[in-house]
């Protein structure tokens, strides 16, 4: 028992000492994205919360049905300390999110399907504590949240990774982990609109000179505020784009990817900087790092408050009271 | 204080901003651990050691339904 506690000791003290070098990695060790400067960092952090924060749900899900099956209490208090958890990990990967949008959307909150979907998990799991605190009898507070922990736990990879990569205007830069289904672009005809993440987009005249052929699109603002005149350029014969204007205000820029002068069409697509910067050795060795190190630290997390709660039962048992 | 912000000094401030919020996160955590620790072997050791009292043994009690007419119930009770 001492040497399982020992153990557990440096355990503990690893992932400090982990998680320390992460942070001098994330600042220190790892280049800047092309286009976003230090701001990039900071998907060190923002990825792996989020990932570990569907991890404790994931947990939180497991107990509860153990919960249900065994009827111990002790199931019960893994799942509220892996719910707990997994709520202070999803607010995390919020809060650098909204910060990591200021800096390259330049608004902290523009209710984009990813920022709306984490919003309503969040919701989500603060309805099962709010459950839990609604109920005194702790064998029916129990029961109700584990039912509710599962029921909950359904919505998790639909918030998580289905809805974003669904919807159909998203700034969330998803193309950096995943050719996902917003990765592709849009094939637009001359005259014609469209939307590329939540900017209106019109292609008004597509202009060659030798190989070059250089689009001119219309871009309006969210809420049609403003208008800018945007001109991305295409080479032909190299099979590349050339010129890459930045969205007003933005740190995204405007590709052309292809054109079909026949058919008058071009391909237009955001450039998000960023995108696959795991390419990158010591990018992706941090970050590997730091999921494990945000891992250890959730079940770190995890037995502490277990155990506080395992200790706060044990007392009311012995008071006679009830928690 | 403005030369803390320059480019060339930010990501040093920066990475010891993070680096104090996370010692201080580890701290508070180290320590509310061990007294966790120390609460539970506590609460474990008092289990271990407190006589069984008049109220930590299970009482049953059981009626016989049933009965027939006259005969008293019968009850019995462990404890």
């Amino acid at each position: 028992m001492a040497v399982v506690e020992r153990l557990g000791q440096i355990g503990k003290l690893l992932i400090g000492v982990w998680i320390a070098g992460v942070a001098v990695a994330m600042f220190l060790v790892i280049p800047q994205y092309e286009g976003l400067g230090n701001a990039g960092r900071i998907v060190i952090m923002h990825v792996p919360t989020a990932w570990v924060s569907v991890l404790a749900f994931a947990v939180s899900a497991l107990f509860s049905g153990l919960y249900l099956w065994k009827r111990r209490p002790e199931h019960d208090h893994y799942a509220l300390a892996a719910a707990e958890s997994g709520f202070l990990f999803t607010a995390l990967a919020t809060v650098t999110g909204m910060i990591f949008s200021q800096v390259v959307w330049g608004i902290y909150w523009n209710w984009d399907p990813r920022q709306t979907s984490i919003f309503v998990l969040l919701l989500i799991y603060a309805a099962l504590f709010a459950l839990r605190s609604a109920i005194d009898d702790p064998a029916r507070r129990r029961q109700l949240s584990a039912v509710y922990s599962l029921f909950a736990f359904v919505t998790v990879p639909f918030l998580v990774f289905v809805a974003p990569r669904i919807a159909d205007s998203t700034l969330h830069p998803n193309c950096a982990f995943i050719q996902g289904s917003k990765c592709d672009g849009i094939t637009l005809e001359v005259g014609m609109i469209g939307l590329l993440g939540d900017r209106k987009i019109q292609l008004l005249a597509l202009e060659r000179q030798g190989d070059v052929v250089t689009a001119e699109v219309k871009v309006s603002e969210p809420g049609l505020t403003s208008e800018t005149i945007l001109r991305p350029s295409y080479d032909l014969a190299a099979g590349e784009m050339v010129a890459r204007p930045e969205f007003p205000g933005l740190r995204y820029q405007l590709g052309l990817e292809a054109v079909d002068l026949r058919a008058n069409t071009a391909l237009l697509n955001i450039e998000a900087p960023g995108t696959g910067l795991l390419e990158n050795r010591r990018t992706l060795f941090t970050f590997l790092a730091s999921i494990g190190g945000f891992t250890a630290l959730f079940f770190w997390l995890l037995t502490l408050r277990a155990t506080l709660l395992d200790a706060q039962w044990a007392l009311a048992q012995r008071g006679g009271s009830r928690v | 204080m403005n030369g803390l912000l320059e480019a060339g000094t930010a990501i040093y401030v920066a990475m010891a901003v993070a680096l104090s919020v996370w010692i201080g996160i580890f701290v508070y955590l180290w320590r509310i651990d061990a007294q966790a620790r120390a609460l539970k072997r506590e609460l474990q050791r008092e289990r271990e050691q407190r006589p069984l009292g008049e109220g930590d043994a299970p009482r049953a009690s059981v009626t016989r339904v049933g009965r027939s007419e006259g005969e008293p119930v019968e009850q019995s009770s462990r404890g």
